[in-house]
């Protein structure tokens, strides 16, 4: 094919993928007559936003609070995840614990495991433990996370045991070994690893849906879905900005650690 | 001697701390994964209200009444939809783009990259919302259809409404699909189109005697994910239709999710994700029989 062409279809083809964000991110700041009417918005308001983070008119709905939430229960859970994969994988890979083959297998059973099969019997878990309608219901399940535990593995196979052996000499403990050692070395590795979860985490929604039914714990996807479906239903330009507010995080996220994500697909590449 | 009885007290030492490293995702494993598993195969053989201390077993009672309930079969037929619309539109944009992508120098590849890769990154909830504003009636896709004299009901007219579906998630997903299928043409060893070209092979024969065989993994990988994703399919009916029109785009999740939590009825929807589970199976299983090759051009 001739060069231009190439271009002319690839950059068609990054319009239509960064459309419906141009449009959400013009439509959050139009006037609600003309979201449907015009695309490029005659004048700029802050409306929408000023609505939704003051709780709307009367709603008294804490849309401030639920990006608290969401960064709660998104954030503890990229770390905890982050840290226990290395840990595992290490012990797995490094350490080779005996029977750690059949660790791994197990391991890659669970990330081919239907999720479905566990929503309800979780809910019931979190329920009869009192874990309903708080942080610690909507985070527990997501602690650790069999495929990161998977990527880093696929990367420390890759790490030669004579700097481990030679820092072992040196007197360095196992903790040492990891955190002065291999952390540094799976920066890479780390990156995916928080890209990913953070994406998952931020973005769910059926979850917490259904561990979580307080208005005041909600993070910002479920508390928006509802008032979608609710009470902003006629407030496109509210819903708009809502949807810029839970986009933006990842977006900012992805554009930084996009370095990372072209790299480490290659290796890691086990995400649906 | 000696050497050999420091190396098993290494050993031992090892395998010591590594368990302890170890312990906190074997707890996890039993509790969040083999409790609740087995826990939600013995619920399903059960007649519960959730809530009542009253569980009466009725054995396959639930599996009965799931499968011979015709609303199953239409969400089968639903998800089938979904995904023969899905997995036939991401490949060939997801192909197509990374083809592209490829004939392009280095340094301009990584900007089309990040910029297709923008929609993977998009939270289910967000875009749904955005494309239901879209693809509205009086909405701004339908505005610029207008101007050829056309007019789409993108989620109203129950027969394309899952179409309209597994396009937004194609949307979504391009991108994504398409870096892997970067990597494996990356991974085809230039050579065998040099010498394809030699023997006389246009464009076309290349493709499909050398690029197709071998992005073989690739379009395995990609088709189970593909499968996966039909028949998870939530966010997206749950934000836009609700499983209408006319149950056009009822999924499991939303059936399961709507049994269970507003119905109550957890014995059944636990049957339900169990047959859910089986079918998905099922189809990934078929699929990579029917397409993947382990040793296609031992090169």
């Amino acid at each position: 094919m001739k060069m231009p062409l190439i271009y002319l279809v690839l950059t068609t083809g990054l319009f239509l993928s960064i459309f419906p964000y141009l449009w959400m991110v013009l439509s959050s700041f139009k006037v609600s007559g003309e979201i449907f009417t015009r695309f490029w918005p005659s004048k700029l308001t802050l409306s929408n936003y000023a609505f939704i983070l003051q709780g709307g008119t009367g709603q008294e709905r804490n849309f401030v609070g639920s990006i608290v939430n969401s960064l709660i229960i998104t954030i503890i859970p990229t770390i905890s995840v982050v840290f226990f994969g290395m840990l595992t994988a290490y012990a797995l890979r490094r350490l080779k614990v005996r029977g750690y083959r059949y660790f791994e297998n197990i391991i890659i059973y669970q990330m081919l495991f239907p999720g479905v099969l566990f929503l309800i019997p979780l809910f019931l878990m979190m329920r009869d433990w009192g874990m309903i309608n708080n942080y610690s219901g909507m985070i527990l399940r997501y602690l650790i996370d069999p495929w990161a535990i998977f990527i880093y593995i696929q990367f420390f196979k890759t790490i030669p045991e004579s700097l481990l052996e030679a820092a072992r000499i040196d007197g360095a403990s196992e903790i040492k070994i990891i955190t002065r050692i291999m952390l540094p070395l799976s920066k890479t590795t780390t990156a995916i690893v928080i890209l990913f979860t953070f994406m998952a985490r931020w973005g769910e929604f059926l979850w917490p849906l259904i561990v979580n039914k307080n208005y005041d714990k909600m993070p910002l996807s479920v508390l928006l879905a509802l008032f979608t479906k609710g009470e902003y239903k006629t407030y496109p330009g509210v819903q708009m900005a809502g949807a810029t507010l839970l986009t933006l995080p990842i977006v900012v996220l992805f554009l930084v650690f996009r370095r990372y994500f072209e790299e480490g697909i290659s290796f890691t590449g086990l995400k649906g | 001697m000696r050497n050999n009885l420091v190396g098993r007290k290494r050993a031992t030492q090892k395998n010591l701390v590594g368990y302890l490293f170890c312990s906190p995702f074997i707890f996890f494993t039993l509790v969040m994964w083999i409790y609740p598993f087995l826990w939600g195969i013995i619920i399903s053989f059960k007649k519960w209200n959730l809530i009542s201390p009253r569980q009466t077993w009725v054995w396959f009672n639930n599996y009965l009444g799931v499968l011979k309930d015709p609303l199953l079969w239409l969400m089968v037929r639903n998800s089938i939809y979904f995904m023969v619309v899905f997995i036939t539109l991401t490949t060939i944009t997801s192909l197509g783009l990374a083809l592209l992508i490829k004939q392009i120098p280095k340094k301009y590849a990584g900007f089309y990259i990040t910029g297709f890769l923008l929609s993977y990154v998009s939270s289910g909830v967000a875009y749904s919302m955005v494309f239901n504003l879209l693809f509205a009636g009086d909405g701004l896709v339908n505005n610029f259809l207008k101007t050829v004299g056309l007019k789409v009901d993108w989620f109203i007219n129950p027969r394309i409404a899952m179409a309209s579906i597994a396009l937004i998630v194609c949307w979504k997903f391009t991108g994504y699909y398409g870096l892997f299928f970067l990597a494996g043409l990356n991974n085809i060893n230039p050579t065998l189109y040099e010498a394809a070209v030699i023997d006389g092979a246009n464009a076309w024969q290349r493709f499909i005697k050398i690029t197709v065989p071998l992005l073989n993994a690739t379009f395995v990988m990609i088709i189970v994910f593909a499968t996966i994703t039909s028949f998870n399919l939530f966010t997206e009916p749950y934000m836009i239709t609700n499983g209408g029109p006319m149950n056009a785009t009822r999924t499991m999740m939303l059936e399961i999710y709507h049994r269970v939590f507003a119905l109550l009825q957890a014995g059944y929807g636990s049957a339900l994700a169990v047959v859910s589970a089986i079918i998905t199976f099922a189809f990934v299983w078929g699929f990579r029989k029917l397409i993947e090759r382990d040793d296609l051009y031992d090169a």
